[in-house]
């Protein structure tokens, strides 16, 4: 019983350790992932002063956050404004936004994946779920980040992705395959952003409970955390709708 | 020894010393100019007008709150195009594109507006898209008609990215808050030339242009006319001293006093940091006034040197009297003219206190060498007593002795035509101006100013004011008081556009509203401007808000752009804009800053530290010279013609409509300080000779003995008259009151006080 654990446990070394950077981050694309998740989301933005903006939002996403509804409890000015984004693989993302002032739904575009998701140091394209075959991967050299050894890899997207960045450096931690910190290159190959992620495990799943993102240019920063967070819930997929918006959700 | 009267123990003993050891006397002061000339090595050349405010002034410090909160407000304003082409074609907006982002790409850059990093708000059937208005760098004939409609739709928009004729482009380049101008200036137009091909014509403006091109080009002018003038000096000082050593010795003399003084202040630096000892914009007169300070220091020497050994035909001897003669004077010279220059200390632009300290050291400096150096080295000399610069007297010793004789004669008729002349400076001290404004230091029609005028007319102006609001951003009444100051701003003739927060919420409400123009206001309740605010932040960048609103939108800021005023339009407006604000009611607090009025400021700050510089430094002047020759009428001697020639200078620049500006005021230095040695010399020698000349023959036999290097001194330092031909205004007027000044203070002092001493002659007379 012993030798065949042992036996299982270095057959799965050397598959993992002796991967390319594409097999890694497939790997990783194919870990499980819930169905819907909600969670209670707060996000302080820092400016370069120090200065802050605080929001406090209800979040519901369905198929790895393709789907999201976000409702705004705090600051008091956003209190009831809401905001719904479908993306689409075959024409543009569909984003909506409920105006409770104006008792307006407007639709709202982001032409650029580069523009920024609600005043924060995120943009649309770092939401958004990198598809795997759009992007180039290059392992490189092993390193340890917080005493965790990581995978590191170079992300190059195609020039056919249009993306905002000229490449990515991913760090995987090893044992759990997930992403702890990420940087971003802007398209003079120059640093723009800083992001570290943690986790917590909920139902077998790792979810993520800190974003840190600092956008080193301009010297702001963004750390959402997630709480109250509820996986594969008996959430439908009819709610991802205009009229959801008008509905702050009792949390 | 041969000494005039009792000697003094601490003149004999320098008069022995120096004599005894000249070498000593020589190597000492070189070494000490070389020593100190090391600290120019630090020192430090400031450009920043903003550095003569003081800290705890308003203007001052809402200027500094607004760089704190919204970055740097002074920007360069890039224009290109062609007359008669229309900007709307798809190579000038490649050009566009490309320098934007060579500009965007450079470390001193902080932002680029144009149309290339505006982002354009569009409604379309409910539809709300934030995109840039410029999408790429090849434009399409459709996608260029998209954005000049676009433009056509947004006026305010339009005014600041093309000219109204269409055939230019702007660009704003906001700089980050710590590049000095200067720097900021040479990269802006190095990528500007380079990008933009011959094709096109270029024009720049903007503050941060103006005031990063101004000081160094004025500093480089006056650099090349000052060699000019000690050419021309060389030439006059030769011509009358007919000797090639002698002139050598008085420029040694200048030349080391000016290296001490500014290796001093680059040590100062060193030592202490302090922004006090920079070298600023009005600094750029030291260089001219210590020289003309240490030339008479020289000038008097040797002429009297060579005065004595047309007598004594012994160099020696000569030294000997001369320095007996001269120590004296040429010490209550230097102690009283630093007096004055250290009254400086007490004007409120900081930088004057540095300038003080530092011309005082240079001007002991060049007495240290006129008491040392200079005496050591014409002792060394084997001088040749048949040369034609001992045994025949130079042409201003010939003129000076029918001068004496004039002013003996007839005292009374000079000292009322004296004073005729001063009632009419204090008549044309009542039309005496203020401008500070540097844009208008060029005359119409250089290359400089050209550009200048072509921003003024074409574009968007060169000068900008902000009003500092204090307020919810967010409120409706606030938003509305504010669309009330930009009409009000808009109102002046001079204001071309006007922008804030409040342009936006009105275009995002319009959006909001399915592009209905009436809705293009501010909506009645917060609630809307707020979800304005949450809508805009959904997809655009919250950066585009930080030059109109701070972070927590309790700040706002309203920026005006106009063509140059004179400096009366900008105290009219920005006062009338205080009054405006101080009157709203939604609105905090609210002050006014941007360059016009730091322009204003500066004009109340350069009229003050002139006022008090000028007050204190007679004062100071008369208090010495009244303790120094223990009576207190010659210290009333020695200030009243020096207060005529200040009045007579700056009553003729008020009749000739020349403006004081920070430049021009400097000149009452110069006048101080010159024609106070004019009086000490004259005051000395007068009291020197009352003891052995006839009474009656005491004015004439005064105005022989210091006339002569009086004149000599004041004909070298016209020498600066170079400066007239300048391509700055204010230099040229500095070059043409430099002749002036010297005519002024010197005949001055040989006719207005020479006609003084001569009617008090019975109370002033010392035998």
């Amino acid at each position: 019983m012993k030798i065949r654990n042992i036996f299982i446990v270095l057959v799965g070394i050397s598959i993992v350790f002796g991967q390319s950077g594409y097999e890694i981050t497939k790997t990783l694309d194919e870990k499980s992932k819930p169905k819907n998740m909600i969670s209670k989301t707060t996000m302080v933005l820092t400016n370069s002063k120090g200065k802050t903006r605080n929001s406090v939002m209800i979040s519901k996403t369905m198929d790895n956050s393709r789907r999201q509804l976000i409702w705004f409890l705090e600051p008091k000015d956003d209190k009831g404004v809401s905001f719904l984004k479908i993306e689409h693989d075959d024409r543009d993302d569909e984003m909506r936004i409920w105006l409770p002032a104006f008792k307006r739904v407007r639709r709202i575009s982001a032409s650029k994946k580069g523009d920024s998701f609600m005043g924060s140091d995120l943009s649309y394209e770092d939401m958004t779920s990198r598809s795997l075959d759009e992007n180039e991967y290059k392992r490189l050299d092993d390193e340890t980040v917080n005493g965790r050894e990581c995978f590191v890899i170079e992300v190059t997207p195609n020039a056919s992705l249009k993306s905002s960045y000229s490449k990515h450096k991913i760090w995987i931690v090893k044992d759990d395959l997930y992403i702890i910190k990420e940087e971003s290159y802007d398209k003079r190959k120059k640093l723009k952003k800083e992001k570290s992620f943690s986790y917590i495990k909920i139902d077998n799943y790792d979810i993520m409970s800190k974003i840190s993102v600092k956008d080193i240019q301009k010297d702001h920063k963004t750390d959402i955390s997630f709480e109250q967070v509820k996986v594969d819930t008996d959430m439908s997929e009819k709610i991802f709708q205009e009229k959801s918006l008008k509905r702050l959700p009792s949390h | 020894m041969i000494f005039s009267n009792r000697p003094h123990p601490i003149r004999s003993w320098i008069i022995e010393h120096v004599l005894a050891n000249p070498k000593k006397a020589i190597a000492l002061p070189v070494l000490f100019t070389l020593s100190m000339g090391l600290g120019i090595n630090y020192l430090v050349i400031d450009d920043d007008m903003m550095a003569m405010l003081p800290e705890t002034l308003d203007s001052r410090m809402s200027w500094d709150a607004v760089q704190d909160e919204f970055g740097s407000t002074e920007v360069i304003f890039i224009a290109f195009g062609n007359k008669g082409k229309t900007v709307y074609s798809s190579e000038t907006f490649s050009l566009l594109w490309d320098l934007t982002k060579a500009l965007e790409n450079v470390n001193q850059v902080e932002e680029v507006s144009c149309i290339t990093t505006i982002s354009r708000i569009d409604s379309e059937d409910g539809f709300m898209e934030i995109s840039d208005l410029q999408p790429e760098r090849d434009l399409t004939p459709p996608q260029i008609d998209k954005i000049k409609e676009y433009l056509i739709s947004n006026p305010t928009i339009k005014k600041r990215a093309v000219s109204e004729s269409e055939e230019y482009f702007n660009i704003m380049v906001q700089p980050y808050e710590d590049i000095p101008h200067d720097i900021m200036r040479d990269v802006v137009v190095t990528i500007g030339d380079s990008i933009l091909s011959a094709d096109y014509e270029i024009h720049y403006g903007g503050t941060a242009y103006i005031t990063g091109s101004v000081p160094t080009m004025i500093r480089n002018d006056i650099t090349i006319l000052l060699r000019v003038g000690l050419f021309i000096m060389a030439i006059v000082l030769m011509v009358n001293l007919r000797n090639p050593f002698a002139v050598i010795m008085v420029f040694s003399v200048i030349i080391q006093s000016l290296v001490v003084m500014a290796g001093f202040m680059g040590w100062m630096v060193f030592m202490t940091g302090s922004e006090r000892f920079y070298f600023t914009i009005v600094n750029s007169s030291m260089p001219i006034i210590l020289l003309t300070i240490a030339n008479s220091d020289g000038v008097h020497f040797v002429a009297k040197f060579f005065k004595e050994m047309r007598n004594k035909k012994d160099a020696k001897q000569s030294v000997e009297v001369t320095m007996d003669t001269l120590l004296v004077p040429i010490f209550l010279t230097s102690l009283t003219t630093m007096a004055a220059f250290l009254s400086l200390s007490f004007a409120p632009i900081k930088q004057l206190m540095g300038y003080g300290i530092c011309i005082s050291v240079g001007i002991a400096h060049a007495f240290v060498l006129s008491s040392t150096f200079l005496p050591a080295a014409i002792s060394l000399k084997k001088w040749d007593m048949n040369s034609k610069a001992v045994t025949r007297p130079s042409i201003f010793e010939s003129l000076i002795t029918y001068f004496g004789k004039t002013v003996s004669n007839n005292p009374k008729l000079i000292l009322g035509s004296g004073v005729l002349i001063a009632t009419a400076g204090i008549i044309g001290l009542l039309y005496l101006k203020v401008d500070v404004n540097i844009a208008s230091f060029f005359r119409q029609g250089t290359e400089f100013r050209d550009s200048i005028d072509f921003i003024d007319q074409e574009m968007t102006g060169t000068m900008d004011i902000r009003v500092r609001l204090e307020g919810s951003m967010k409120n409706p009444r606030t938003l509305n008081e504010i669309v009330n100051l930009q009409d009000m701003l808009e109102n002046n003739k001079k204001v071309t556009t006007s922008f804030s927060i409040a342009d936006v919420v009105k275009q995002m409400h319009r959006v909001v509203m399915d592009d209905d123009p009436d809705f293009e206001t501010i909506p009645e309740d917060q609630g809307k401007v707020n979800n304005l605010f949450s809508m805009y932040s959904m997809s655009g960048d919250p950066e585009d808000f930080s030059a109109m609103v701070d972070y927590e939108y309790s700040v706002g800021l309203v920026t005006a752009l106009s063509r140059v005023m004179s400096t009366e339009e900008i105290i009219s407006i920005v006062d009338e804009i205080e009054e405006y604000v101080g009157n709203l009611k939604s609105v905090g607090s609210a002050s006014v800053t941007g360059m016009a009025v730091v322009i204003r400021d500066l004009v109340y700050l350069v009229v003050q530290s002139s006022v008090i510089s000028i007050v204190m430094s007679v004062i100071l002047i008369g208090l010495i010279t009244s303790l120094f020759f223990k009576r207190i009428a010659w210290g009333m001697m020695a200030i009243i013609p020096l207060s005529v020639a200040v009045v007579i200078n700056f009553g003729f620049m008020g009749l000739a409509g020349i403006h004081l500006s920070h430049v021009t005021a400097l000149l009452a230095s110069v006048i101080i300080g010159v024609g106070v040695d004019f009086a000490i010399h004259y005051i000395s020698q007068y009291r020197r000779l009352s003891k052995i000349s006839e009474k009656n023959a005491l004015t004439n036999d005064v105005i022989e003995d210091v006339g002569y290097p009086i004149i000599l001194d004041s004909a070298s330092n016209m020498s600066f008259g170079a400066l007239l031909f300048s391509a700055f205004i204010p230099v040229q007027y500095m070059g043409g009151l430099m002749v002036f000044a010297m005519i002024s203070t010197s005949i001055g002092t040989l006719t207005f006080l020479a006609a003084m001493a001569e009617l008090l002659k019975n109370n002033l007379s010392e035998r």
